[in-house]
């Protein structure tokens, strides 16, 4: 059933115009890369980059080395514009799911209700997942179209976004399940994101504040947040070729989907008391 | 229903729980910190100029005809007078002793007492009274002989009396030409030493005009290697008719393209803590330069990633960095080893050597 709803959202994404729209300018996006940017390739030297005639570098390098700051670049658009757009897309799936006679009328048909977030929250990832795969696939496609080095960072950081984007959705359904606003909800969602993005600098942050109970207090609040820049960071090395600790970074993925499951089960708990 | 919930809360208080472990525990350092700026040697530094003024020793040769407008001689560098001054022919010089301080060079003293039984520096120490790790101050490579500069006061030249012919050359220079063996041949290299400060090596002709270069009895030539370009732990100039003839047998077509296309190479070479070189390539055909660049740049890229893929990766390292720069009448050729890519070569090597911070 949770499967179900997920489709259902889908679903509903596709026939929604601006959803659409967003879909055609991340595409008008890529077509004006596409066409900008000249790059010219010698034997796997990068000899000259032009964007729109203008000479950008002239000297002559190994073509993945050269393109590393633009692979970086690409993967840190992927990832906050990805995160943004998701929030905006997405604001008001769960507040129109949970109007007032569409609810009643799914909760009257064989579903629990933990099944109705669940499927919500799982259809919204993969809408998410989606959107930021096709815009890294498309980047990742065009520089190696136009190179020959096939760098799949920006997937990689399509697929950062999905992880990131879990907790903010968590925490923007539980504020949908709280009061049905989509405003509220969009909100909230960038609110964790803001907060993620802290949370993700919180050590040298923390320098800034007097030691002692400011900088005591900032730690705390901070430390049940999900680091959201931390991944940012790790799909950015990733693209640009550089090591990243395995163990540090499965602990942070795992951390952060383990606060989204968190957020949601406190949106089931709340959405479970609730008369309708 | 409320148990349905209160379960639920009690999932969201043990997953917010784990989650704020996990996410301490990933706060641990990502990586190393790869992000560096390679320091290039692309011009003279403050602590270099200083080092070649200091440098600069002899007395100024008095000019002949002095005009009001010139500026006045200044004294000179005895190292840099002794060197030879054959246009066509390679020079590149060794700053031995700041190598020897460099990273690179405790990397290298570490791995040759490691790997030898006693230790080399101790016993030509002993035998010839130079400490090659304190004495020697710089080394000229070029095909016709070798000039070292340094403090060889406590050298034991006299050692070589018994197999040498010992004759004073000059004001201050000695040349201990050793006897000449019945089957004739090639005669063996004399050694020319001046002032406890120079020691040259080669043919006696060699030897004798580089102490007449120092002592001013040698007739004007501009130098290879100019004052201005005496930057980096190495530097020197190959003029295009050396590569032409280091590209030999099959290659010879493509030597004779590089000697048309640049007739000067001048390196530089910083190996303070990573090693990186600069190769600054000028000629008269800007648009035969251009293209060799772009060949050069291409070659290196291509040879990057075939390294890659056969997973040799030391040499991916040394062309991680490698790249072409256009430049006014020639371009640059910069390649950079990192210092982490070079300890990585040294790691099995001197790993037990017993006596290497005695030479820190």
């Amino acid at each position: 059933m949770t499967l179900a709803i997920a489709l259902d959202i889908l679903r509903e994404a596709r026939s929604r115009r601006w959803i659409i729209a967003l879909w055609g300018l991340s595409t008008l996006a890529l077509v004006v890369v596409a066409l900008g940017l000249r790059l010219e390739v010698v034997d796997g030297a990068l000899a000259a980059t032009r964007l729109f005639g203008s000479t950008l570098r002239t000297d002559v390098r190994a073509v993945d080395v050269a393109l590393r700051p633009l692979y970086l670049a690409v993967s840190y658009i992927v990832f906050y514009g990805g995160a943004l757009l998701g929030i905006v897309a997405t604001a008001d799936f769960a507040p129109t799911l949970l109007a007032p006679g569409r609810i009643e009328q799914l909760l009257a048909r064989p579903v629990r209700r933990w099944e109705v977030l669940a499927g919500t929250f799982l259809g919204v990832e993969a809408l998410v997942l989606a959107g930021a795969a096709y815009g890294g696939a498309g980047v990742a496609a065009l520089l190696y179209l136009k190179t020959g080095i096939l760098n799949p960072g920006p997937v990689v950081a399509a697929l950062g976004v999905a992880v990131a984007f879990a907790p903010v959705y968590a925490a923007m359904l539980l504020s949908v399940v709280v009061a049905r606003s989509a405003a509220l909800s969009g909100g909230a969602g960038l609110l964790l994101l803001a907060a993620g993005l802290v949370a993700g600098q919180r050590t040298p942050l923390a320098e800034l504040f007097h030691e002692g109970a400011s900088r005591a207090v900032f730690l705390g609040l901070t430390a049940l947040l999900p680091r959201l820049s931390a991944i940012a960071t790790i799909g950015a090395r990733l693209a640009e070729a550089q090591p990243v600790s395995a163990g540090p970074a499965a602990a942070l993925v795992a951390g952060t989907l383990a606060f989204a499951f968190g957020l949601l089960a406190v949106a089931i708990a709340r959405f479970e008391r609730k008369d309708y | 229903m409320r148990r349905r919930a209160r379960n639920a809360m009690l999932a969201a208080v043990l997953l917010i729980g784990t989650a704020a472990f996990l996410m301490w525990a990933s706060e641990e350092p990502m990586g190393k910190a790869v992000a560096r700026t390679v320091e290039w040697p692309r011009w003279m530094r403050e602590e270099e100029h200083q080092r070649v003024v200091a440098r600069r020793v002899l007395p100024p040769r008095p000019v002949a005809s002095p005009t009001a407008e010139a500026a006045p001689p200044r004294p000179l560098d005895p190292f840099l007078e002794a060197l030879p001054r054959d246009q066509d022919e390679p020079l590149i010089v060794l700053e031995a002793n700041a190598l020897r301080h460099s990273r690179l060079g405790e990397l290298f003293v570490d791995c040759v007492v490691g790997t030898s039984r006693t230790d080399p520096f101790d016993e030509m120490r002993r035998e010839a009274g130079i400490d090659p790790l304190k004495d020697i101050d710089r080394v000229a490579f070029s095909p016709a002989g070798i000039v070292v500069s340094g403090y060889f006061d406590r050298a034991r030249l006299d050692q070589l009396q018994a197999k040498s012919e010992l004759t004073s050359y000059g004001d201050h220079g000695q040349i201990f030409q050793p006897r000449m063996a019945s089957s004739g041949g090639t005669p063996p290299a004399s050694l020319g030493a001046w002032r406890g400060q120079l020691l040259v090596f080669g043919s006696r002709s060699f030897v004798q005009e580089a102490i007449d270069r120092v002592e001013g009895r040698a007739q004007a030539a501009p130098s290879v290697i100019p004052e201005e370009l005496t930057y980096g732990e190495a530097y020197g100039v190959l003029p295009g008719a050396a590569l032409q003839r280091l590209l030999g047998g099959a290659q010879t077509e493509l030597g004779r393209r590089l000697a048309s296309a640049a007739p000067r190479v001048e390196l530089h070479v910083d190996a303070m803590h990573d090693v990186a070189a600069v190769a600054r390539v000028t000629g008269a055909d800007a648009e035969q330069l251009d293209d060799l660049g772009k060949s050069l740049g291409a070659a290196l890229s291509l040879l990057r990633l075939d390294a890659k893929a056969r997973g040799q990766s030391e040499i991916a390292d040394l062309l991680e960095h490698a790249r072409v720069e256009p430049r006014n009448k020639g371009f640059t050729l910069e390649v950079a080893l990192p210092i982490e890519a070079v300890e990585r070569w040294f790691d099995h090597c001197g790993a037990e050597a017993p006596a290497s911070a005695s030479h820190r």
